[in-house]
């Protein structure tokens, strides 16, 4: 199987939190004997390849991070360069993700996702949802290193079951998602405990990108 | 009560047009086809590096401030794919420096805090779309915005809104 890859991120390549996923998945393709195109938007000097990549191939994943509720809008002015008919027949799948844990915070993109491959003349794949990946890019931090490389693994197995399912419509990609919402008993914890380390965290994280301005500064009023 | 409009189309519905769809004692328009607007590049800036300052020196700085004293956000944009379109996304992708890094659970899910107060989401668009896709999302961008929806309408060929 030949997978042509876009990673719909507007993020630059080098800290995108979409392409250390896409790294990850790759790796499983590879390791089951598949080959792969990738292509980031975030480049416009690749969307011409991109494009031309799309049309010829058969398999085509795109991978994106939820902006505002649904696909960010690079993508979207991307998606409206493609034909939106073919002659070789596609299917087109999905890898999304987004900063929140939740499922069902990506729910309402992956329908749009889903309703996406008929209006340019493909099937559709599936799509693995996951949240929790703001954290990927502090991965360098000790703290959040081993966290993010389980997870990232998780992502390498995923792309072995793509090459063995060929899509993610399958029950181990639907449990991929991991919960919908948390319960009550996180609610608490959170109030009780874990918002103040998760604040910590935030503001060591600023203090390493130099940020000298508390967090929650208003430089409008 | 001051309503911010944020105009996206190309064509086919001016100013005039939309002070009749959207009642506001205190309405501005802003049409953004001919402002320079880049897409949100998800750099994280203005949550870990300057918070509340976008990185990009573009046309939305502007956007920005005037949101700060509004109560009200309405977007008005094509459509495509039987959602909003990318001009139309692009101005609500750049809205992130109006929340802050924190992080607390607002109706239930988790949500990013406010910088400033909560804002009133409305949505107005023209061409073939699903509505009800849209409804829900007006609504959770409102919900993000710790605000209300205030309602999607489709605006008919001859300017008239669907209401």
């Amino acid at each position: 199987m030949h997978v042509v890859i876009i990673n719909g991120s507007p993020r630059v390549q080098k800290f995108s939190n979409t392409d250390k996923i896409i790294q990850s998945f790759v790796k499983g393709l590879q390791a089951s004997g598949s080959s792969y195109d990738l292509y980031s938007l975030s480049n416009r000097k690749e969307w011409d390849a991109a494009r031309a990549s799309f049309i010829t191939h058969d398999q085509i994943i795109f991978a994106l991070p939820l902006f505002v509720e649904c696909v960010p809008s690079i993508m979207l002015e991307f998606l409206e360069t493609l034909p939106t008919e073919r002659q070789l027949p596609a299917q087109m799948s999905f890898i999304l993700h987004g900063g929140f844990d939740e499922g069902h915070q990506l729910r309402l993109c992956e329908r749009f996702l889903q309703s996406l491959p008929a209006q340019l003349g493909c099937t559709y794949g599936g799509c693995l949802v996951q949240g929790g990946s703001f954290l990927i890019r502090m991965r360098d931090d000790e703290k959040m290193k081993k966290t993010m490389t389980k997870k990232l693994d998780a992502y390498t197995k995923m792309g072995q079951s793509f090459v063995s399912n060929g899509n993610f419509m399958t029950t181990e990609a639907g449990k991929f998602t991991g919960p919908e919402k948390n319960p009550w008993i996180v609610h608490l914890l959170f109030r009780l405990f874990i918002k103040r380390i998760v604040r910590k965290n935030f503001e060591r994280f600023a203090q390493q990108w130099g940020c000298t301005r508390p967090l929650d500064d208003k430089p409008y009023l | 009560m001051k309503t911010i409009v944020l105009n996206t189309l190309e064509e086919g519905c001016d100013s005039e047009q939309i002070s009749t769809l959207i009642k506001g004692d205190d309405m501005e328009i802003i049409n953004t086809s001919d402002m320079k607007i880049a897409h949100c590049m998800g750099c994280n800036l203005c949550w870990l590096k300057m918070p509340g300052i976008c990185a990009i020196k573009d046309d939305y700085e502007g956007i920005i401030k005037k949101l700060v004293d509004a109560e009200n956000l309405w977007l008005v944009s094509d459509t495509r794919f039987g959602f909003v379109d990318w001009r139309g996304k692009r101005v609500m992708d750049r809205i992130v420096p109006m929340l802050n890094m924190y992080v607390e659970f607002r109706d239930g899910l988790e949500r990013h805090e406010l910088r400033y107060h909560p804002l009133n989401f409305g949505l107005l668009y023209k061409g073939k779309a699903d509505q009800e896709f849209l409804e829900e999302w007006s609504q959770r961008v409102a919900s993000n915005l710790a605000g209300q929806s205030l309602g999607v309408y489709h605006i008919r060929k001859e300017g008239k809104p669907c209401m």
